[in-house]
């Protein structure tokens, strides 16, 4: 790979640094103002910082809400990987109408209004009694990503190819076996990041879990979140800290994915 | 991954090194004799997407042909054919929705696959300064619409830094009405919503470009191919099936756009942010005529099916180039 | 007191034992049994002062049934309405709910509530309720109010100070001081364009002062009402960056101190106290003996699934419906108390802030929403006038025309 970046390639960085920067120094800047400060136009930078907002938010129900919000991630991003994967890896591996009919149901799926799968869902796990319960967030949230991680997994599995798949069939491997020590190694790229993406997609996840679980105490963080702003006030400072917080733990994940993609990376270039 | 996966993981990067025009040109006969049998792996997501997926659709289309409203919800549906999509057209609003729809989603697509591409590009290089940049970007992709629309809603604010910077410049005697003006709002919203899309298609394509071979590139310099050769002739081809999938993607997205309306301009100044899934919930969510809401969901859905079908018919001519 | 409030429990135990359709959900053990009860209570607050009136409410129903436990469960304003619709479609959901009272058709019509005329009748203090509190969806009762909120104008004294002007009486006063203020370097008012029903009801006195009412569905009154607050935008004494704006962030923005004026409501004292570094004051809004202001505020009413709505009833009478209940919310979020003889403790007349609310509510106060609106039209009309008072002060529509396509949606939502 080429390590020097062009004058074009800086330009860009530069952009983007600005255009993702900014809002994010507005929020953490935010998160230290004293909600007095927030609409004071001349104290857009000179305040008196205080983490208020911080001390506020950091306590018991923080730690239980990160606890379900974990739970709720690693559920559904282990559930949608389990199911998605191996039919992303069949959609690459077969041709004909089924497969092509699949593929244009799930950006069918894909496009429903996550608004409108609320009520049905609603009857379906009233159903099989399992509201209020984590498994019931899990599956929604699995059921919402598994078609989005699926169209995305695919174009990984197509360039997968398919002579090493012919070679370990010819030394005698079975088609699980293929797949398992062939394919999913060499899509191990769009593996880890499709993965961080569904385990952020699901941290992130609010509507599902405030209509499927009905005590207080089961919320994640995502729901925590949203009871800053109210239909009487809207606690800004709290807000951005709430948000800064929630998503450490993103960073947390995404930086070892990282790590995990670059070290990939690095093994193959040794070669 | 287990152990005896690394050494054909890289027997298959040294063959597919030679390649320069996408490296899954290539389909031996003898492999596409006995495709079907893996037709087996869709199993487990049929059933499940049919469990818990398949029934809310159906729910949906019912709806979009039955008068439902809050007091018939829980009762029997009553068919009335296309009346709420007769009634949304005689309002002229579903017109108008979808006028917005299709400027918001071109907008939409065009910066997010841009900067998707040009971002993970430019990020590919290693160093600091990339790390930290797609760090950043993801953490601020994965912050709630709220958190994002709302510091937008700040920074596009009349006295907000954009306005600001505009005014101190002198570009500008008067604040931009980013939010406010009806012919700025959906720009501006649509604007928001490709900067929350950008870092998700950036991570993505810049996982389809790791998967090119260093070989490639080390042979392209060899043979004196500047950057913009490295780029024309190398990337893009190779990650054409992503950037398929992701067109797909950030197509739907744009379509299903709600959050930063919702959060940003609730549709206004007036109607003028009106678009197709906005519109959707107004009528289902807020008025509770679940039937008209659900007539202007299937229409995007409908929409969005065209773009399926393409999207099926160039996914047939990719296997049949072959 | 407590003797009348025991002798109700006893006739409702009595009426109540025979009507009981939930057993089936086999938890219940039916009537007010002492002990080992939980109430839960579906709300939407999350305002600090808020949640606090809410863990109020719930010891003063907890000391008079000892063991009961009551369990507070926020459900975002948003999804109040639908989700409590959707449980009752699964059987399920909460023994009370607390919901924007305009709202109280679309759970009814749900399925979401009870009656509550029976336990009503029985109620030693209804008298003391005025009809304007009880929320009535086809002849039947379904929730009750404990408080009412309204919008009043707030004022920024240091600034009228500087000005030379006394906070306005008349609308002409108003506007002659929001110039001043204007031509001193400050914003003339704040409030709400957001094309949704908390537009419509922040636009209601200003265009019920123009003439317009929901009976006459005048259109040159209600294009009226629309040329004077697009006139406020052209003079520059009203921001068009209003119609982004909720009710929340106007009153933020008026509390750092660069407005004159906000059309705000009474439940703002504490973010006035915590956030205002300067002196305001609050006066009735400056509209004409004829013209309305909406009277809201939370529905209080018991979920279709209650498993023991007796002991639910008993929590509303302890707390939200209890005179120390209503002190309580008026001292902790500045509501206005419901109840006729609270209204007139001391505690309230004698405090300078919600006074010029208690006029608004006897001089001016108006039904929200509209009796004219039938119920199920109620959110059409609310969001098609919210639209063409946001259209209006964004400039997307001249007043003439959006008074003509709002009058237009109303008359269509009003035909069904």
């Amino acid at each position: 790979m080429n390590p020097k970046a062009g004058p074009v390639a800086t330009l860009v960085k530069v952009l983007l640094s600005l255009l993702y920067g900014v809002p994010l120094l507005w929020i953490v800047l935010t998160s230290f103002k004293s909600s007095a400060d927030v609409f004071g136009t001349q104290s857009s930078l000179l305040f008196h910082p205080t983490a208020q907002a911080y001390r506020e938010s950091l306590n018991a129900d923080l730690v239980h809400a990160l606890g379900q919000s974990a739970l709720i991630a690693v559920g559904t991003s282990a559930l949608t990987l389990v199911i998605g994967v191996p039919a992303a890896y069949g959609l690459a591996r077969t041709t004909g109408w089924l497969p092509t009919t699949g593929l244009g149901l799930l950006i069918v799926l894909q496009m429903m209004p996550q608004t409108a799968t609320v009520i049905p869902l609603f009857q379906v796990f009233g159903s099989w009694h399992i509201l209020d319960t984590t498994g019931a967030v899990v599956l929604s949230d699995s059921a919402l990503l598994i078609p989005f991680a699926t169209l995305l997994l695919r174009p990984f599995f197509r360039v997968v190819p398919p002579e090493l798949e012919e070679a370990a069939s010819i030394d005698g491997a079975g088609m699980l076996r293929t797949f398992w020590s062939v394919a999913l190694p060499v899509a191990r790229n769009g593996l880890f990041t499709v993965g961080t993406l569904i385990f952020l997609l699901a941290w992130g996840e609010f509507l599902y879990a405030v209509n499927f679980f009905l005590t207080p105490g089961h919320y994640p963080l995502s729901a925590l979140l949203a009871q800053q702003v109210s239909a009487f006030g809207i606690n800004w400072p709290g807000l951005m800290a709430l948000a800064v917080l929630t998503s450490i733990p993103i960073l947390v994940v995404f930086t070892s994915t990282y790590r995990l993609l670059r070290d990939g990376l690095t093994v193959g270039a040794v070669k | 991954m287990s152990a005896p996966a690394a050494p054909v993981a890289r027997q298959g990067g040294r063959s597919g090194g030679t390649a320069t025009r996408g490296t899954d040109a290539r389909t031996p006969a003898r492999y596409r004799r006995r495709p079907q049998k893996r037709l087996v792996f869709l199993l487990p997501a049929a059933v499940f997407l049919a469990a818990l997926s398949v029934y809310p659709l159906i729910q949906l289309v019912r709806m979009a042909f039955s008068a439902v409203t809050a007091a018939t919800l829980n009762s029997s549906w009553v068919w009335t054919g296309l009346t709420n999509i007769r009634t949304g057209w005689a309002s002229g609003q579903t017109q108008q929705a979808i006028v917005r729809t299709v400027v918001f989603v071109v907008i939409v697509t065009a910066l997010g696959m841009a900067l998707g591409l040009g971002g993970a590009i430019a990020l590919r290089t290693r160093g600091r300064w990339s790390g930290i940049l797609l760090a950043v970007m993801v953490f601020v992709w994965a912050l709630p619409p709220v958190v994002n629309g709302s510091v937008w809603k700040f920074l596009l604010g009349s006295n907000g830094l954009v306005n600001t910077l505009l005014l101190d410049l002198h570009l500008r005697q008067t604040p931009a009405p980013f939010l406010y003006s009806q012919y700025w709002a959906l720009g501006s919203v649509a604007f928001v919503s490709s900067f929350a899309v950008i870092p998700f298609n950036a991570l993505v394509y810049r996982a389809a470009l790791l998967n090119i071979e260093p070989e490639v590139f080390e042979a392209a310099a060899i043979d004196g191919a500047n950057k913009w050769q490295e780029i024309r002739h190398i990337m893009t081809p190779a990650v054409r099936p992503t950037t398929l999938v992701l067109l797909v993607l950030t197509i739907v997205y744009g379509f299903r756009g709600f959050d930063f309306i919702y959060v940003m301009t609730y549709g206004g100044p007036g109607t003028a942010t009106n678009t197709l899934p906005f519109l959707g919930y107004l009528q289902a969510f807020v008025r509770y005529d679940f039937g008209l809401g659900a007539s202007t969901s299937i229409l995007a859905v409908l929409g969005v099916l065209v773009l399926a079908v393409v999207y099926a018919r160039s996914i047939r001519r990719e296997e049949a180039d072959r | 007191m407590p003797a009348l409030a025991a002798l109700g429990v006893l006739a409702l135990a009595a009426c109540s034992g025979g009507s009981s359709g939930t057993q089936a959900t086999g938890s219940s053990t039916g009537g007010a049994q002492a002990g080992g009860q939980t109430i839960t209570v579906w709300h939407y607050f999350s305002d600090p002062n808020q949640v606090a009136l809410m863990d109020k409410y719930a010891q003063l129903f907890e000391a008079a049934h000892p063991g009961d436990k009551v369990v507070n469960t926020y459900v975002p304003y948003d999804q109040m309405d639908s989700k409590v619709v959707a449980a009752a479609g699964s059987k399920t959901g909460p023994d009370v709910v607390v919901f924007n009272g305009a709202e109280a058709a679309t759970i009814v019509l749900g399925g979401g509530l009870l009656p509550l005329d029976d336990y009503l009748s029985a109620y030693p203090d209804k008298a003391q309720l005025p009809p304007s509190t009880l929320h009535v969806v086809n002849g039947k009762t379904y929730a009750v109010q404990g408080y009412v909120n309204l919008l009043g104008l707030w004022y920024n004294k240091d600034i009228l100070d500087k000005i030379g002007v006394q906070p306005p009486t008349t609308m002409a006063e108003l506007e002659t001081d929001m110039q001043k203020a204007k031509d001193a370097g400050y914003g003339g008012i704040t409030l709400s364009g957001l094309p949704n029903s908390q537009g419509e009801w922040q636009a209601y006195p200003w265009i019920t002062d123009a003439g317009f009412t929901y009976d006459n569905l005048d259109q040159s009154a209600l294009a009226n009402g629309f040329t004077r607050i697009q006139n406020w935008v052209k003079k520059g004494w009203l921001s068009q960056e209003a119609t982004t704006w909720d009710q929340t962030v106007p009153f933020q923005t008026f509390a750092a101190g660069n407005v004159a004026f906000a059309e705000n409501g009474n439940w703002q004292m504490a973010t006035a106290k915590a956030n205002a570094k300067f002196a305001y004051g609050v006066v009735p809004l400056p509209i004409s003996s004829t013209a309305g202001i909406y009277l809201g505020g939370e529905g209080e009413g018991i979920g279709t699934y209650s498993k023991n709505p007796q002991l639910a009833w008993d929590y509303l009478t302890s707390s939200y419906l209890a005179p120390d209940g209503q002190l309580a919310a008026a001292s902790l979020v500045g509501s206005l108390p419901s109840r006729l003889d609270v209204a007139k403790n001391s505690q309230v007349t004698s405090d300078a802030l919600l006074t010029p609310f208690a006029t608004e509510i006897a001089t001016v106060g108006a039904a929200y929403p509209s009796a004219k609106i039938p119920p199920a039209g109620v959110a059409a009309v609310q969001t098609a006038m919210g639209q063409a008072w946001s259209a209006v002060i964004g400039g997307q529509q001249s007043p003439q025309d959006a008074a003509a396509a709002a009058i237009q949606a109303v008359k269509k939502a009003s035909n069904g």
